[in-house]
């Protein structure tokens, strides 16, 4: 029987955490548990639920901040930040689609989000998660209060544990607050689409786009069989993969950019421009990797490969010849999706993989899989033996009796290690 | 009175052996610094208010020198001042008597620039300028330019995440590092991040920018380098109060426009800067805005008549429109001179660094005025108006008996005050030595023993920059002792399923 334990406010969020400590309970913490598939699961017999630490603290748009309990649900956040035609610049798409098991669109919580440093597609311009995080309230491993940041834009008061608690995956602290950076959106945004299948020649296409002087904020690459999903007329017309070039900014600006980004882009292929309406279609099936969907790839395995953005095109081409699978890039290259059929890939092929990745200076996550192969592979890329080093006494500092999501990111070994 | 940790008798005594192993790691002439006079120049940074002789200093000029000097500091227990060009304001690289001051300005070469990428992988004696100078011809630059941006290095700028004039937009120091090379204490060569947008295990890079020194010492450095902007113009604009400049920030971030620069002036900052370079400020308006848009011409033509509205609905009663590069620069001019500007009307000025919610900004100025007659010393204001960032320059006269000392009260309550209405203790300068003992009004003793306990993850004997950001180490024995108090065995109020 697995006890759940579901705080509702921070003091008894604090007391969870010390009950575990004191009787030695290691726990799986989740939010609203649609990322639970996301990284080595956790083998616990206490769950700490933190889906009733809830609500919006502030938000204060003209101050560009919204600071909210860690288990407030993002479709809450989004809503109200919709309300104000603001948005999170980074751009999170719907992850927990992409995991076997998980739960409808804006799935997930704030602090799961921030615990997973999500980014999407305009990562190549503004960052991921943490670098919107300007606070956070938490409770590490010693059952202790402590906090970091605040609510402003700049401050460099002390070691900047925001950035360390982003993407931690709760293997530190369990957060109860988050205070985060919005943005406006931008008065407009169109997407410039060039027919390229080839993504080799896809990449430097990117590469040329990123280093113009057009500011795009988003740069993808689909396949000729995926491109359907974007739901433009080249798709149909040529059966060609595509190019996505996203500008964004005030009407004026992004006519005179989208217009420079084509002509500069004449030679890779047909291309043309994409109003605002379909434009934003495309950036969600990006961002979401809506071709490679849990719902819709029964069976399959998903990897996340980050590689130097300018390299992506080769990489991409070679991961597929190399493993039969299919590919999409975001991040002008540098995140390559690879989805593998199961059956043609019982190991995974994670060392084929992760040595394509790793001589290009990379590193490759497993992202949707069987849980047993979830189990014995390493998921996230093993980090170098010194850097591991540094890691391993950061957890053993914060948590001390390894109580919070043991295993989580690198599996519990034989003598009872791992973060 | 700010008080450092003991000089350790032991090593002040080894000397002369501590110089012999220095000079068989670092053979080449000067490369270790023994001489009084010599080592006068290293005693303070840009906070000169605290000064103090370094036992020796080291010049070293690899990675494996670096390596070597601080394996040999961890097996002999001697502390470490890390140095970059000594411009910080907060004493980040004060020496201690009885440290090696570490500098790296030696590392002063460019190593790759990698167009494709759009990152620029330099060593970290290189200047802020230096890695704009070195990629402008190919229409590119290195984002974040605090204002010592001629002199500062980068290296100096992850120890310290400085910031700059266009942080709202372009962000600080950390959301335009991509890597760094380090070393530890132990003389581990770490390589942290890279040209990928992703790094493996926890968020180091983020860690280790903005750690003042504490946790190992920069070796090179990987950062993003952007296209700039075509075009850039800035608007003046004044207003009868700070208050309604207050409001038209905020009415212009409200309609979505995040401009490049939003800098704000108070009427003495606006006095004492006019008379210094005649930059044609309006000498009758409480508050002075000074809005820069950049982008293609298209955008910026658009957004300068947008905001050119917006501050006319604000109560704008100046306004002016930069029409040349020359007028633009002319208008950044005052702004960029406010520090030596204050300089020439007082004889000495100390510069503060707090952040607030940019929506308390008449509040906390008015707080200011009262603390200024409180302490007796004048207060001129300029503003990071985007991103809430304050630099209050308080004005005396180091000559005088125990100015220093009402100044240094004046700043720690101007910084108590910025905290108490929900801002921080630092926007960009650092806590180093200056601030450190005011860590407390931001954080609890819980709080900072978590950022504690990454300092000992990295340096357990706590050798590297003693002193600075935390007002009292902790021991790691105490660090590493589980309290019970903490420890609840029962927790009858929360519900369980």
């Amino acid at each position: 029987m697995v006890d759940v334990l579901s705080p509702t406010t921070p003091d008894q969020l604090r007391d969870a955490v010390g009950w575990a400590l004191g009787s030695e309970t290691p726990l799986e913490i989740i939010g609203s548990g649609s990322k639970r598939a996301y990284g080595h699961s956790v083998q616990t017999n206490a769950v700490l639920d933190c889906s009733k630490l809830s609500g919006i603290l502030f938000y204060q748009p003209e101050e560009l901040v919204i600071s909210a309990r860690a288990g407030t649900p993002l479709s809450d956040i989004k809503a109200a930040l919709a309300e104000k035609n603001q948005q999170f610049h980074f751009e999170p798409g719907n992850f927990p689609a992409l995991l076997n098991g998980a739960s409808g669109p804006n799935a997930g919580t704030i602090g799961g989000l921030v615990a997973c440093n999500l980014g999407g597609p305009r990562r190549i311009k503004v960052g991921s998660a943490r670098d919107h995080v300007l606070g956070f309230e938490a409770v590490s491993g010693r059952a202790e209060d402590f906090k970091s940041g605040g609510r402003v834009m700049k401050n460099v008061t002390g070691f900047d544990l925001s950035k360390l608690m982003s993407g931690s995956f709760g293997t530190l602290g369990v957060m109860h607050t988050v205070t985060l950076k919005v943005m406006p959106n931008d008065e407009t945004s169109a997407t410039v689409i060039v027919a390229c299948s080839d993504p080799r020649a896809a990449g430097k296409a990117m590469t040329l786009a990123m280093r113009s002087e057009n500011e795009v904020s988003a740069a993808a690459w689909i396949a000729p069989e995926d491109a359907p999903h974007l739901d433009v007329p080249l798709a149909g017309e040529y059966g060609s993969g595509l190019v996505a070039l996203r500008i964004e900014g005030p009407h004026p600006s992004v006519a005179w950019r989208a217009d420079a980004l084509c002509r500069a882009l004449a030679d890779f292929g047909e291309c043309h421009e994409v109003p605002e309406s379909h434009s934003h279609n495309i950036w969600r099936v990006v961002a979401d990797v809506v071709p490679f969907a849990a719902s819709q790839n029964a069976g399959s395995i998903l990897w996340r490969v980050s590689v130097p953005p300018a390299s992506g095109g080769n990489i991409c081409a070679d991961l597929m010849e190399k493993t039969g699978g299919r590919t999409m890039m975001d991040w002008a290259g540098g995140r390559v999706w690879l989805q593998l059929s199961g059956s043609d890939a019982p190991d995974g092929m994670a060392g084929t993989i992760r040595d394509v990745v790793t001589s290009a200076g990379g590193q490759a996550d497993l992202v949707r899989a069987p849980d047993d192969m979830r189990q014995s592979i390493a998921v996230f890329q093993p980090e170098n033996p010194a850097l591991a080093r540094i890691n391993a006494r950061i957890k053993e500092n914060f948590d001390p009796h390894g109580i919070l999501n043991p295993g989580r990111i690198a599996p519990v070994s034989q003598n009872g290690e791992g973060v | 009175m700010l008080r450092m940790p003991e000089p350790d008798q032991n090593t002040l005594a080894r000397r002369k052996d501590i110089i012999a192993a220095m000079r068989d790691i670092i053979p080449t002439p000067g490369g270790v610094i023994v001489d009084d006079d010599q080592l006068r120049p290293y005693e303070c940074d840009g906070l000169m208010a605290y000064r103090q002789l370094p036992m020796i200093v080291v010049l070293p000029e690899n990675t494996a020198q670096v390596a070597a000097i601080l394996r040999y500091c961890h097996t002999n227990k001697i502390r470490v001042v890390p140095r970059g060009a000594g411009t910080g304001l907060s004493g980040g690289a004060l020496p201690m008597a009885d440290a090696i001051t570490i500098s790296m300005m030696k590392f002063n070469r460019v190593l790759d620039i990698d167009w494709d990428n759009r990152a620029a992988v330099v060593q970290p004696g290189v200047t802020n300028l230096g890695i704009t100078r070195a990629v402008e011809h190919e229409g590119f630059y290195y984002a974040p330019d605090p204002s010592s941006q001629i002199a500062c290095s980068i290296g100096g700028n992850i120890a310290e995440n400085s910031g700059g004039v266009h942080c709202l937009k372009y962000g600080l120091t950390t959301n335009n590092v991509l890597g760094v090379e380090m070393v530890t204490i132990e003389g581990d060569i770490l390589r942290i991040g890279g040209k990928g947008l992703d790094q493996a295990g926890y968020d180091l890079l983020g860690i280790v920018t903005g750690s003042e020194g504490l946790l190992g010492i920069v070796t090179e450095v990987t950062v993003r380098i952007l296209r700039k902007p075509e075009t850039a113009r800035a608007l003046l604009l004044g207003f009868n109060s700070s208050e309604e400049g207050g409001n038209c920030v905020a009415a212009i971030i409200a309609a979505g426009i995040i401009p490049g620069g939003l800098e704000m002036m108070d009427a003495p900052a606006i006095k004492a800067t006019e008379e210094f370079v005649q930059a044609g400020y309006p000498l009758d308006v409480e508050a002075l805005l000074l809005v820069e848009l950049d982008g293609p011409q298209v955008e910026v033509d658009y957004l300068i008549d947008r905001v050119g509205k917006i501050a006319k609905d604000c109560g704008a009663v100046y306004s002016r429109i930069s029409e040349s590069e020359e007028e633009r620069l002319l208008f950044w001019s005052g702004r960029k001179n406010a520090f030596p500007a204050i300089g020439r009307i007082s004889p000495d000025y100390m510069c503060m660094d707090g952040t607030i919610p940019r929506g308390r900004l008449s509040e906390v100025l008015t707080g200011m005025q009262d603390l200024s007659r409180q302490h007796g010393l004048g207060v001129a204001n300029v503003f990071h108006a985007g991103d809430g960032n304050l630099h209050p320059l308080i004005m005396f006269d180091a000559n005088k008996p125990g100015d220093l000392e009402k100044a240094e009260a004046f700043g720690a309550d101007i910084l108590k005050l910025c905290v108490a209405v929900g801002g921080v203790l630092s926007g960009e300068h650092g806590i180093g030595v200056e601030k450190r003992d005011l860590m407390g009004e931001m954080f609890t003793s819980d709080d900072m023993k978590h950022q504690e306990r990454i300092k000992m993850a990295f340096d357990e004997d706590q050798l590297l920059n003693p002193g600075k950001v935390f007002p009292t180490l902790h021991g790691c024995g105490e660090l590493k002792t589980l309290h019970a108090k903490a420890v609840a065995d029962k927790f009858p109020d929360i519900p369980r399923f």
